[in-house]
């Protein structure tokens, strides 16, 4: 059974629609920045990807606002462009439309701001919890817009989205559902986020007063990954009911592969990220040789990106210098649970136009990042297959292959 | 704040918050249920309340209110001579 791509929205820090989101990024737009949402002095790391100037009155009510969560205002931002996109979904039965959604953090911000009242021994908003739970998301997708069939949550840290992508994709191969919603959605530029991160030594601290050069992925000094936020939502469908409808057909989602390290809770593994794409190669059934693009995960820290180098030239041999990788972060930075389904429609677009946006701030690369990343300048090629990957503490490791549509 | 301004203070606030009702007819002996106001609804109406005016709700005391008149009431028995902490 083929499963297409019929419908994409995104929020990201250089662009809110995918439009504006792809506009940016070929051009090497930068959204990084000095925190702006709370006053951050007393983080080691003052740097963020924020989305500035979201305004969720433009689609939710006021009572809506109390209700939702960031994470949550800026997933349903999201899915209302994809399914605008997608258009005609209601020729579906509802019980026959899925949600699949990731999220690492959830309505943190809700929590963070509910435990500091209730620790000052003030009342705590009657939402906390609606708010806080890591499906409050999916819950208000489906809500908004009647899909009243499978609604999951998945939480695999950094890798979120990308499992849910999956899940989205075994619910439609399971015929368990017509459509699916998926996706992922995250917003915990927060201070006890920046500063749990900043105890792990993930982040970025050397650039505060040099935002823009902080997230660098695979260049040399780079010292961290920068906190992002952001949400990036797919519609699903089967391709021959999609094509029944007329709908447009963005891409075919081909393959899914996912591995754990069950070796280290946050270190990453060489092994895992192969297994992971090795995995999603073998179910889109093809050959290694035939990747043309990696979306890399590329979250800028010092070893991850020289893991995932080594990871990809473990598994594609010869052909590793033949594939253009890119990093969306190195424009937004981490969007967390959000960051495989951005990578996703950066990668869909990439099919779609040809052009591959450049991975910024890499003038000079790190010895060991020895493939062709795409540096400074967006790139052209005629592709076929690409592919996404998402790593994630706990070991999860995530790739999805996306096809061009065959007519 | 006297009696009188809590009264019109209350009724600005509750209409504030009601989307989907006249507010301008709100008056003291307005139910909840007629302004549209579910249970969850009148959680978060009372936290606001709270924010607003100052005061502390009391489980205890709160779960028989069904009118404007009954924040009013409250707010005019246990306001206390500080000031509320965002008005």
């Amino acid at each position: 059974m083929r499963i297409v791509v019929t419908g994409m929205g995104i929020v990201s820090p250089i662009g809110a629609s995918v439009g504006q989101f792809w506009n940016a990024a070929i051009n090497g737009n930068n959204g990084v920045d000095r925190i702006q949402c709370f006053y951050a002095s007393n983080n080691r790391s003052r740097i963020a990807g924020e989305i500035k100037d979201f305004d969720p009155k433009s689609f939710l009510s006021n009572k809506q606002i109390e209700q939702t969560d960031r994470f949550s205002q800026l997933a349903i931002h999201a899915a209302n462009q994809a399914i605008a996109d997608a258009g005609g979904l209601e020729c579906y039965e509802p019980r026959r439309l899925a949600v699949s959604l990731g999220s690492g953090m959830g309505g943190f911000a809700t929590f963070e701001s509910s435990a500091d009242r209730k620790f000052r021994n003030r009342s705590i908003p009657p939402f906390t919890v609606p708010r806080t739970m890591a499906n409050s998301a999916a819950a208000w997708i489906a809500t908004l817009h009647g899909l009243k069939g499978a609604n999951l949550t998945c939480s695999t840290a950094c890798s979120s989205g990308g499992n849910a992508i999956g899940m989205g994709l075994d619910l439609l191969r399971a015929d368990r559902a017509d459509a699916v919603i998926t996706g992922g959605a995250e917003a915990c530029v927060l201070p006890l986020t920046i500063a749990g991160f900043e105890a792990l030594y993930a982040l970025s601290t050397g650039f505060n007063d040099d935002p823009q050069h902080a997230s660098r992925p695979f260049a040399k000094g780079r010292d961290g990954f920068v906190m992002g936020e952001g949400a990036g939502i797919l519609v699903l469908e089967k391709e021959d009911m999609a094509r029944q409808r007329g709908a447009t057909i963005y891409a075919r989602l081909a393959g899914y592969g996912c591995a754990c390290d069950a070796t280290h809770i946050v270190a990453p593994d060489i092994d895992g990220q192969v297994a992971a794409m090795e995995a999603a190669i073998q179910d889109a059934g093809i050959t290694p040789d035939m990747v043309d693009y990696i979306n890399a995960h590329a979250t800028s820290t010092p070893l991850g990106d020289v893991v995932e180098t080594n990871a990809i030239k473990q598994l594609f041999g010869n052909h590793a210098k033949e594939i253009i990788i890119s990093a969306t972060k190195s424009m937004i930075g981490h969007t967390i649970g959000a960051s495989a389904a951005i990578g996703s429609i950066a990668a869909i677009m990439s099919l779609q136009t040809g052009i591959i946006h450049p991975t910024i701030n890499l003038d000079e690369a790190d010895l060991e990042c020895d493939l062709n990343y795409a540096p400074n300048t967006a790139l052209t090629k005629s592709m076929n297959t690409v592919l996404c990957n998402a790593f994630g503490f706990g070991g999860n490791n995530v790739s999805l292959v996306f096809s061009t549509p065959i007519i | 704040m006297n009696t009188e301004n809590i009264e019109t203070k209350v009724i600005e606030f509750i209409a504030s918050k009601v989307e989907d009702a006249d507010t301008s007819s709100i008056t003291a002996t307005s139910e909840f249920e007629e302004l549209g106001l579910d249970s969850m609804d009148r959680v978060q109406l009372l936290f606001d309340a709270e924010e607003t005016f100052g005061v502390t709700f009391e489980t205890d005391e709160v779960k028989d209110f069904h009118c404007v008149k009954d924040i009013i009431d409250y707010i005019n028995n246990h306001q206390s001579s500080s000031s509320p902490e965002n008005s």
